[in-house]
């Protein structure tokens, strides 16, 4: 659990604060911008205003929503690989691949030495964070996952293209870090994807995180996590948020299972789904989500970003989702105290007794050495 | 030693022109209801018989239609079938694509066919033999969420599902496939299912006729099934050398019974093979295999490459197999 390293950091969020995952759907005249972008029918300049424009816009909803931690909402994005990989030396961008249905992404190659072309994401985020006092998220893409959704020409193999990415990653943290950023998401949806490649997925990440004074989450999704998990506990962030809604619920199995030991992002909304899921839909989950973690580690989003949803779609998404919340934060004030000193006192005697065995072993592996002696 | 050049699966169904996005803009148009059932399909046939033509073009001699219809591996064959509903979105395996997964309420059955007709459309526009695919039993099963009381244990559902697709198979078969792909890379994951995958491939073999049976593993290491795999009811084994780096040395030293695909150049990766990468693998594997033919095929569905790179491969597949072939005459 997380809240002392946010307290520290100076930030006091209530519990089960909501956030979201980090892309909102692009506005209309955003789209048509972009295209024309592209046609270059119009300059940077004209499309970076519209960027900004639509950024204000999202901030503005997820203030007025009640959204507790806000993203800058990728605007200026297309897709979150290619939008690094577009900016930094050593890559290509490759002609379109499908991601599923009827979704195109257009993957990057890496043809050379990769290297941090200096600030990527800071001057959105500034410029977000001068929008709000909330604070905003800083948003990044895992080094693993850019490798893993890149084809590779240059590294001479997948590890080493891997590490590389996560010296410029280190930096762009970094640059956040000194810009103000105390909450940084950065983005693993690829790291359930070979179990036996989640070594070098750590040790990228403890690359990128090691020492920073920040509060870390990582998103990932769609992925078969029966495979990676309890290991992936190991990962060196604060918070997992992971993806729970699309696939019925059914990590909370895994949990049960092996008790996760981090704060963890619920995801309630589903975003490949046009319903608008109704606020009791959303309160059941995340009571669901209560049975196994504790209400301090329990933060609450949409399963992943929202920017295949329409503008009405994901404002009514969230909607649905704060008001479940409320209802569940002013629930868990009424819960009589003495009901929740013992849930915490029983933590605490856990604690203590583990403290104990411990100790006991400690004790028994001295008399045994001694013994030999 | 005969070396055919086959294509695996999938093909790009976009491309970076204007014209080759037409079935993404076809798709979106018939979401919206612009466009009728009628005019979707016409624009799907004309995609499958685009891509069979640059297949044919690049050299392949063994085509597929590129799974231009499918909307993926797996739900594609699932939801055509009786007691299968089509939920949300799970990666393919290590891939960053992502298929429905379906949820299986009762027992399931067929409700027509399945492929059949999607072949004899591709074989009527083909100048080269079509290999029809379908997404195997194991893999299907191991793919979707049991929720009737059923199928709670898993052999009972890849059983029901292998005589759904027998009969599929049958209909190919009678449709005048010569090579029929079964496709099971799940069983790669989890060996110790190899015995219900024979039990499973054996009734789709029943029902081939005279039809070849390919069974294809890919996206994991099949060096340790290897000699498991040489015992399943199947003709052809097809294999991907990407993950597997001790598999020549296998293959050289049991040898093949069966005729084997040889998954040598990467559908994953963009990187060019070399001669020097492909052809000591060739000249150790080759003496070793019966039957006198070999295929040469990718790794795995060229879907996962932009189409430029795509047929580029195919083109590289042909220039090393005829440089191998004439080295060898020399």
């Amino acid at each position: 659990m997380s809240r002392a390293k946010l307290e520290k950091l100076g930030l006091t969020l209530p519990l089960l604060p909501t956030s979201t995952v980090g892309s909102f759907p692009k506005p209309d005249y955003l789209l048509q911008a972009r295209a024309r972008f592209a046609r270059k029918e119009i300059a940077q300049k004209e499309l970076e205003a519209l960027e900004k424009r639509a950024t204000e816009f999202w901030v503005q909803q997820q203030e007025e929503i009640g959204l507790d931690v806000l993203v800058d909402g990728e605007q200026y994005r297309g897709d979150m690989v290619a939008y690094f990989a577009d900016i930094m030396p050593g890559f290509r961008m490759g002609g379109l691949v499908r991601s599923y249905g009827n979704r195109y992404y257009h993957k990057p190659i890496i043809v050379g030495e990769i290297r941090w072309p200096g600030p990527m994401t800071v001057k959105w985020w500034k410029f977000a964070q001068g929008l709000t006092s909330k604070p905003i998220k800083g948003m990044l893409t895992g080094p693993y996952t850019i490798m893993d959704w890149s084809f590779n020409d240059y590294y001479t193999d997948r590890k080493s293209a891997c590490l590389a990415l996560a010296g410029a990653i280190r930096k762009e943290v970094e640059t956040l870090v000194e810009a103000g950023a105390k909450v940084i998401q950065i983005d693993e949806p690829a790291l359930s994807v070979r179990p036996e490649e989640l070594p070098f997925a750590i040790e990228a990440m403890q690359m990128v995180t090691d020492g920073v004074p920040a509060y870390f989450i990582t998103h990932i999704c769609y992925g078969a996590f029966e495979f990676i998990y309890p290991r992936m506990l190991r990962f060196p962030v604060h918070n997992f948020d992971l993806e729970m809604s699309n696939s019925g619920l059914d990590l909370i199995g895994l949990f049960k299972k092996h008790p996760f030991n981090k704060d963890l992002s619920f995801g309630v909304l589903d975003v490949h789904s046009h319903k608008i899921e109704s606020s009791a839909l959303v309160k059941e989950r995340i009571e669901k989500a209560l049975q196994v973690i504790p209400k301090e580690a329990l933060w609450v989003d949409p399963d992943c970003g929202l920017k295949t949803r329409t503008v009405e779609e994901a404002q009514g998404k969230l909607r649905s989702m704060v008001a479940a919340v409320k209802e569940i934060r002013q629930a868990l004030d009424k819960t009589p105290k003495r009901k929740q000193r013992r849930i915490e006192v029983g933590s605490v005697v856990k604690k203590r007794r583990k403290k104990i065995r411990k100790h006991k072993y400690k004790k028994m592996r001295r008399r045994m050495r001694h013994k030999k002696k | 030693m005969e070396l055919v050049l086959a294509n695996h699966s999938s093909y790009p169904r976009v491309g970076a022109s204007r014209e080759q996005q037409r079935l993404r803009r076809a798709y979106a148009q018939r979401e919206r209801g612009e466009i009728s059932a009628d005019d979707f399909n016409r624009i799907q046939d004309s995609v499958v018989a685009e891509v069979i033509e640059e297949q044919a073009h690049a050299g392949c001699e063994l085509l597929t239609d590129g799974q231009i219809r499918w909307v993926d591996s797996i739900s594609h064959l699932a939801a055509r079938l009786d007691q299968v509903e089509i939920n949300g979105l799970l990666r393919y395996f290590d891939t960053n694509f992502y298929f429905r997964q379906p949820v299986i309420k009762g027992r399931v059955a067929g409700n027509g066919p399945l492929v059949v007709e999607e072949f004899r459309y591709a074989r009527a526009v083909s100048p080269r033999p079509i290999k029809p695919v379908l997404t195997g039993p194991y893999t299907l099963a191991a793919s979707s969420i049991r929720e009737t009381p059923l199928y709670r244990d898993l052999p009972t559902l890849v059983l029901d599902l292998s005589e759904v697709l027998a009969q599929e198979v049958r209909a190919l078969a009678g449709a005048g496939a010569e090579v029929i792909q079964v496709e099971e890379p799940a069983i790669l994951k989890h060996p110790k299912d190899l015995r219900l995958l024979h039990k499973a491939l054996k009734l789709l073999s029943q029902a081939k006729g005279s039809s070849q049976l390919a069974l294809y593993t890919y996206f994991a290491d099949a060096t340790p099934l290897y000699e498991s795999l040489q015992e399943l009811p199947v003709d052809i084994l097809g294999l991907d050398f990407t993950y597997a780096p001790r598999l020549p040395e296998t293959i050289a030293r049991l040898g093949s019974r069966k005729t084997l695909g040889l998954g040598l150049i990467d559908g994953r990766n963009t990187r060019m093979e070399a001669a020097p990468q492909v052809f000591p693998i060739l000249e150790k594997i080759l003496p070793r295999l019966s039957g006198g033919i070999a295929y040469l095929n990718p790794s795995c569905g060229l879907e996962y490459l932009p189409r430029d790179k795509a047929v580029a491969k195919l083109r590289l597949m042909k220039e090393l197999r005829d440089t191998f072939l004439q080295r060898g005459k020399r």
